[in-house]
């Protein structure tokens, strides 16, 4: 039995008078659903299912899955294999002759020992008060603009909200230089090829 | 040690806090009105590093010989030595190595780039402005900071300060800070204000004729601008472009002091 033919069984028990009528609708404001059951058209017949030997479906199967474990197998592989970094490897030639490279200078006297402690217990006691004129001029440039502030915030409020608010023109914020000699006025550098030798990796 | 220089901290910031604080009471006491004021602190950044002070130098000097102690030989260095024992066993004559001669040794190559080195000429870091010593010029005193004055009348003196102008009603004093700006500066002068905030802060009364019921002196909220590239005008406006120790002959007392703390040390 169809369930185009059961509906319409059922639909006979169905209180609503308005079900027989010719008029369909789509949707329905009563408490049952008026809905159209129609049979398929057009659909072509199922066809026989082909029955496969078992010992076939295994060895493909199998194949499968001997593809994915070769696939991880690479990808395994792969993964202790990092991209190198040339500034970081230090090429095997090198390595090799390290001995021939050596500067076997001769030890320091103690006196140039002694020297360079010194001077290296002076370098830290200078970067210290350096770092300490830091810190109390980052103090005064702050406690400067404090007092500007409160002192406008005495004169008006409004003016003082107008001052907090962000400049967006300042950022993103660049600067650039100082540098060890000036620059050379309509300096012309003089001509090469650029020739880009960065390694491709995949 | 660390104690004693957070203890030289706190001394140093005591005495002015205090006296802020005496400031904030005058001004509540009696209900006077003032004229808000807005200046620029206009400051072009030093072009090149300053040169480095005796202990700068001297650490310089034991870092370049540490890295030389660690390093390995170059290649460079090989050579060199290379030709070296080559050169030594042709004067010993035991060897016919016609090829040695033909090649560029090490030792050329040094003298090849030493050579081109000696032919370029550096930027130098003095330049004319400084030998004729041009205060109008931005190229001057390199490796200093080096700040706007302007020659403005207040009362009837004329005096060198940051210039300044009056806020106009319905401005904010960043708005009278760009204007003040552009009215000293003209047209041809980029420069960038940092921030909405002034950074410093001056008052002065007026002479006891002059004052009135509108206003008894003038607050001047100073913001701080940098220079960053253009020249101002010729003619029109009577200017100087001043490192800090000029700065300190020129200004008056007390403005100096509002002045100098917005400003870094050199």
């Amino acid at each position: 039995m169809s369930v185009y033919s059961l509906i319409n069984n059922v639909a006979r028990l169905s209180l609503q008078t308005s079900f027989s009528n010719t008029i369909s609708r789509n949707v329905s404001t009563s408490t049952s659903l008026l809905f159209r059951a129609t049979p398929c058209l057009m659909a072509e017949p199922l066809k026989k299912k082909k029955r496969l030997d078992p010992a076939i479906v295994r060895s493909r199967e199998e194949r499968k899955k001997k593809k994915i474990e070769k696939q991880i197998r690479r990808l395994e592989k792969n993964a202790r294999q990092l991209k190198p970094i040339q500034e970081c490897e230090v090429s095997l030639a090198i390595l090799d002759d390290r001995s021939k490279r050596e500067r076997n200078l001769p030890a320091l006297s103690g006196e140039i020992v002694e020297k360079r402690i010194l001077l290296e217990k002076k370098w830290a006691l200078f970067k210290r008060e350096q770092h300490l004129k830091d810190i109390q001029l980052i103090d005064r440039i702050g406690y400067s603009q404090q007092r500007a502030m409160d002192e406008l915030r005495n004169e008006s409020e409004e003016l003082y909200q107008e001052a907090l608010q962000i400049d967006f023109q300042l950022l993103p914020f660049s600067s650039q230089g100082p540098v060890e000699t000036p620059p050379i006025k309509d300096y012309q550098p003089p001509d090469g090829d650029y020739q880009d030798i960065s390694k491709v990796w995949q | 040690m660390l104690r004693k220089s957070f203890k030289l901290l706190l001394n140093e910031k005591l005495p002015l806090y205090t006296k802020f604080k005496g400031h904030l009471s005058t001004t509540s006491l009696v209900n006077e009105k003032w004229d808000l004021l807005t200046a620029v602190c206009l400051e072009r950044k030093p072009v090149i590093t300053q040169e480095l002070n005796e202990i700068q130098k001297e650490y310089e000097e034991l870092l370049a010989e540490v890295e030389f102690e660690r390093s390995l030989k170059s290649d460079h260095e090989l050579q060199h030595e290379l030709e070296l024992k080559q050169i030594e066993a042709l004067k010993k004559g035991d060897s016919d190595d016609l090829d040695v001669n033909l090649k560029q040794t090490a030792q050329d190559f040094v003298d090849l780039c030493v050579e081109e080195l000696t032919q370029f000429k550096k930027g130098s870091k003095i330049t004319q402005d400084d030998k004729k010593n041009n205060d109008k010029s931005l190229n001057r005193k390199l490796d200093k900071h080096l700040v706007l004055l302007v020659n403005q009348k207040l009362g009837d003196q004329k005096h060198y300060l940051l210039p300044q102008g009056k806020r106009e009603e319905g401005e904010t004093l960043r708005q009278a800070a760009d204007r003040v700006l552009k009215q000293c500066c003209g047209p041809n002068v980029k420069t960038q204000i940092y921030g909405n905030a002034p950074s410093g802060f001056y008052k002065y009364k007026y002479p006891k004729q002059i004052r009135n019921e509108k206003a008894v002196g003038a607050k001047v909220f100073i913001y701080f601008a940098r220079h960053l590239e253009g020249q101002l005008p010729d003619k029109g406006v009577d200017y100087k472009w001043l490192d800090r120790q000029e700065m300190d002959k020129i200004l008056p007392a007390e403005y100096k002091k509002s002045v100098g703390q917005l400003l870094i040390d050199e």
